[in-house]
């Protein structure tokens, strides 16, 4: 094969570069982890790792994994290391070394000389020189030197106190706005060790093709486990945060709880947490979000129930009899839209439209109508394409049997069907669960309910002789919901009286209750799917 | 019954011949690609010579080519059946009748008209937006297009099972149970139950019959209530002849029920097609000739364009075609 480069099959020991770049990665790792933590507040900045001052060692580890990356371009160019380098970086790091630089040399230039434009001419020049070295250089000096001078050049303003851990950057803008180092130092060290770090998966890899890969390796782990961490890392938050206030009052013990009755049992429950089992009165010792909690259940189990069947209804219209063409394309634009639109045009349509029709005041009822509104366009979307996915041979085989169009999509095109329509529900839910503004306009009467207030809907049926035979009142009365109740505890600090002890406690009690409360509905949706899907597959 | 078939399928000779044929190879000088039919394809209809066609031979398809005697009755009776898809002229002219109680093969090129001529017999067809039908299918001497033909009825009688295995994904009880279950033939609805009627006995009854009849009973009787699209593609494909069995049909028609099969599942399915041939009419689409040679007591040879262009006893149109074009096709130098 001509042009074809033959490389040696094996590799003869290399294991002290090895060594040196796995150990520059790990390095590039932990600065970039710690840089994530710093700026969460989770590692002060103007504290000390182990009797050395933050930024000190921070800046010490950058220097340290730039002299290494270095170390393995320069001995990779002079031999000693061996490698197989492509002749140059190629053009996205060649373009990238020159931005970093250009953003450095011009944001230098314009911290030492002061205002003026003398930046743009000192980035050019740093920029235009680091464009050069990658582009006129082989590979294993192109992309390790200009990331390993980055490093040392910022480790090195850290390490010498240049930028420590109280150096403001004032920038002058009327809106007072400066950039702190709790802010600069973090960022400069994630900055850097992703540079870095890659740069050391390129050189561990050989450079060549297979170092490229493990650079890129590198940056979509880094990626990967930066998003699930800031995931964790969030919840992790409100949990730490809300617990305590959650866990007020709380006991454990036989006959401590309120007592339940389930089919005409008595149960008394064995613990006690007034914060979740509690409303808000005068009388009570620890106050609680009960009549949220079960406004916030009661609301999103009302629009599924709205939206579910006509979702599903209008899909199966649309999928299976209307014919395609101009009305179906419109219904896709319409519902598209309807999804885009925002929640607080949903809550004007509730309280100009609904509100008046229940009743004239707020009510639970209103409240389910609007974000079952707000439900179906997703509920839609989503059945329209799982009924789409189910293969036509399902339905030839039905109709060779001679089952009727109807029958086949009830029993065997809808099954099938199911996993989907429920993933679009789940999404769905966690969108309406945490939605504030279309109940604050359609549903909310007071911030704090007392406990005994809490929506009683299965409770609040009655029957009648009259027409229209049925009546809830408990639908057709304001109430509250956990979103509510965190935006008006926040903003607007209203409803804490003098027996709430800790009112930031009890605010982060409620976020973490409400994040509770909607991740326990993605539980159940994703069981529903695991066991549609468990029904449908040979499992 | 099966002695009313000219032949019975042990004393043919053809896999002899069918072997031999195999072996030839195609010859170079002949052109691969297929004849382009003349647009004075479908001028004439009738008295001998009909129409010629350019492409490996120039020949007219002459009226006795197509004509067959056979005793006893016939299950369908089609004339001058014309298909189209849009602008594409799909079936021209078909006429054939095909004899009750016996397995009728239908072979050709890919794009003949083959599986639509298979799927205008249950009307399969209305289900693609674009096909337009003329012509008449006569079922027992009743036209199945005419206004006020019951589909469900037809398609009870005249079932089907399809290139693909294509079970439902439910239980291996649920796909035999399905058809019956949805024409109210039997009823294990909570309501049923609940009324005390319920006939889950008589249910399981059929299950086993219809398994019985498809072969797949031994394999499977211990595992009713698994999912069935964990069984082989070979016992999927059994399951859907079953599944097509419980709605207790008089035609089964198979659109190359073995393609997708290894030689084996194959063998288990042409088995089965000639004991259902004892009790039930199968008109059975294949592109394995050496198939079509065994299972089928007479076979219609469909060429390019859509026209039908020799049907006959299945030993005469392997051995002694009419046609050179048929020959030529069955030989391997075309198609």
């Amino acid at each position: 094969m001509a042009g074809a480069t033959r490389t040696p099959l094996v590799r003869a020991d290399a294991s002290r570069p090895e060594a040196v770049a796995s150990l520059a990665m790990a390095i590039a790792v932990g600065l970039i982890a710690v840089g994530i933590a710093s700026l969460f507040g989770l590692v002060p900045i103007d504290a000390a790792i182990g009797g050395v001052p933050t930024v000190t060692a921070l800046g010490g580890l950058l220097v340290v994994l730039g002299a290494a990356v270095i170390g393995l371009g320069v001995g990779s160019a002079l031999g000693y290391i061996e490698t197989e380098p492509s002749p140059n970086a190629g053009l996205v790091a060649t373009v990238g070394f020159a931005f970093v630089w250009f953003v450095l040399g011009g944001l230098t230039a314009s911290l030492v000389l002061e205002g003026g434009l003398a930046w743009l001419p000192a980035g050019a020049v740093t920029g235009g020189a680091a464009f050069a070295m990658t582009a006129a250089t082989r590979e294993d000096i192109g992309s390790t030197l200009p990331a390993g001078a980055v490093a040392i050049v910022v480790g090195g303003t850290f390490l010498t106190g240049t930028i420590g851990p109280v150096w403001v950057w004032d920038l002058g803008f009327e809106q007072q706005a400066s950039m702190t180092a709790t802010f600069l130092v973090p960022a400069a060290t994630i900055a850097c060790g992703l540079l870095a770090g890659w740069a050391a998966a390129t050189a561990y890899g050989g450079f060549g093709a297979r170092g490229r890969r493990m650079g890129a390796y590198l940056l979509i782990y880094v990626n990967a486990s930066a998003i699930i961490g800031v995931l964790f890392l969030l919840i992790a938050f409100t949990a730490v945060r809300g617990i305590p206030g959650l866990l007020t009052g709380a006991t454990v013990g036989s006959g401590v709880g309120p007592t339940v009755s389930v089919l005409g049992v008595s149960v008394t429950l064995p613990v006690a947490v007034p914060f979740v089992m509690n409303g808000v009165s005068l009388l009570n010792d620890f106050q609680g979000v009960l009549p949220a909690i079960v406004g916030t259940v009661w609301l999103v189990v009302g629009a599924v129930v709205l939206a579910v069947p006509l979702g599903v209804g209008a899909a199966v219209f649309l999928t299976e009899y209307a014919e395609r063409g101009r009305l179906t394309q419109a219904v896709e634009v319409a519902t598209n839209g309807l999804w885009s639109t925002p929640s607080i045009v949903f809550g004007l349509f509730g309280f100009t439209f609904l509100v008046p029709r229940f009743g004239g005041n707020k009510s639970l009822l209103a409240g389910m109508v609007t974000l079952g509104f707000m439900l179906l366009p997703l509920v839609l979307i989503t059945s329209r394409e799982a009924l789409l996915a189910v293969p036509d041979e399902y339905r030839d085989a039905s109709a060779a049997l001679g089952v009727s169009k109807w029958q086949t999509i009830r029993s065997v095109v809808v099954p099938a069907a199911l996993p989907g329509v429920v993933t679009g529900t789940i999404l769905g839910v966690g969108r309406i669960a945490g939605e504030t503004a279309p109940i604050l306009l359609t549903m909310t009467g007071g911030t704090f309910v007392s406990g005994d207030r809490a929506a009683d809907v299965i409770g609040g049926f009655a029957f009648t002789s009259q027409p229209p035979f049925v009546t809830n009142p408990e639908l057709l009365q304001a109430t509250t919901a956990l979103p509510f109740q965190l935006y008006a505890l926040i903003t607007a600090g209203v409803g804490l009286g003098d027996n709430v002890s800790n009112p930031v406690e009890f605010q982060w009690a409620t976020a973490f209750v409400l994040l509770l409360v909607v991740l326990s509905f993605y539980a159940v949706g994703i069981g529903a799917r695991y066991y549609f899907r468990r029904r449908l597959r040979h499992e | 019954m099966s002695e009313t078939t000219p032949t019975t399928k042990t004393d043919r000779p053809a896999k002899t011949d069918q072997s031999t044929e195999a072996d030839q190879p195609t010859e170079a000088d002949q052109p691969a690609n297929e004849p382009d039919v003349t647009t004075a394809a479908d001028a004439t209809n009738g008295d001998g010579a009909t129409h010629t066609t350019a492409g490996e031979t120039d020949e007219q398809v002459r009226e006795e080519w197509r004509e067959y005697d056979f005793e006893g009755m016939a299950k369908f009776a089609v004339e001058d059946l014309d298909v189209h898809y849009g602008d594409d002229h799909a079936l021209q002219g078909v006429s054939i009748e095909i004899p009750e109680n016996s397995v009728t093969a239908l072979i050709g090129p890919s794009g003949c008209g083959k599986s639509t001529f298979l799927r205008s017999l249950n009307r399969m067809n209305d289900r693609i937006k674009s096909a337009r039908v003329d012509g008449s299918v006569r079922i027992d001497g009743q036209e199945i297009y005419q206004d006020g033909v019951n589909l469900v009825e037809l398609r009870k009688r005249v079932g089907m099972v399809f290139q693909s295995p294509n079970p439902f994904p439910k239980s291996i009880r649920e796909n035999i149970a399905y058809g019956p279950e949805k024409h109210g033939d039997i009823e294990t609805g909570p309501l049923a139950r609940l009324l005390g009627r319920s006939d889950a006995a008589a249910r399981d009854r059929l299950v086993e019959e219809c398994l019985r009849d498809a072969a797949l009973w031994e394999e499977v009787n211990d595992r009713l209530d698994d999912n069935a699209l964990g069984l082989s593609g070979g016992q999927q494909q059994r399951l859907c002849i079953a599944r097509c069995l419980s709605v207790d049909p008089e035609v089964i028609l198979m659109d190359e029920p073995a393609s997708a099969l290894d030689p084996i599942a194959t063998a288990k399915i042409e088995d089965l097609i000639e004991q259902l041939s004892e009790e039930y009419t199968v008109v059975i689409v294949t592109h394995n000739m050496q198939q079509a040679a065994r299972i089928s007591d007479q076979t219609a040879v469909f060429l390019t364009g859509g026209e039908l262009v020799e049907y006959g006893d299945t030993d005469q149109v392997f051995e002694d075609p009419h046609s050179e074009r048929v020959e030529d096709y069955i030989t391997g130098k075309f198609g």
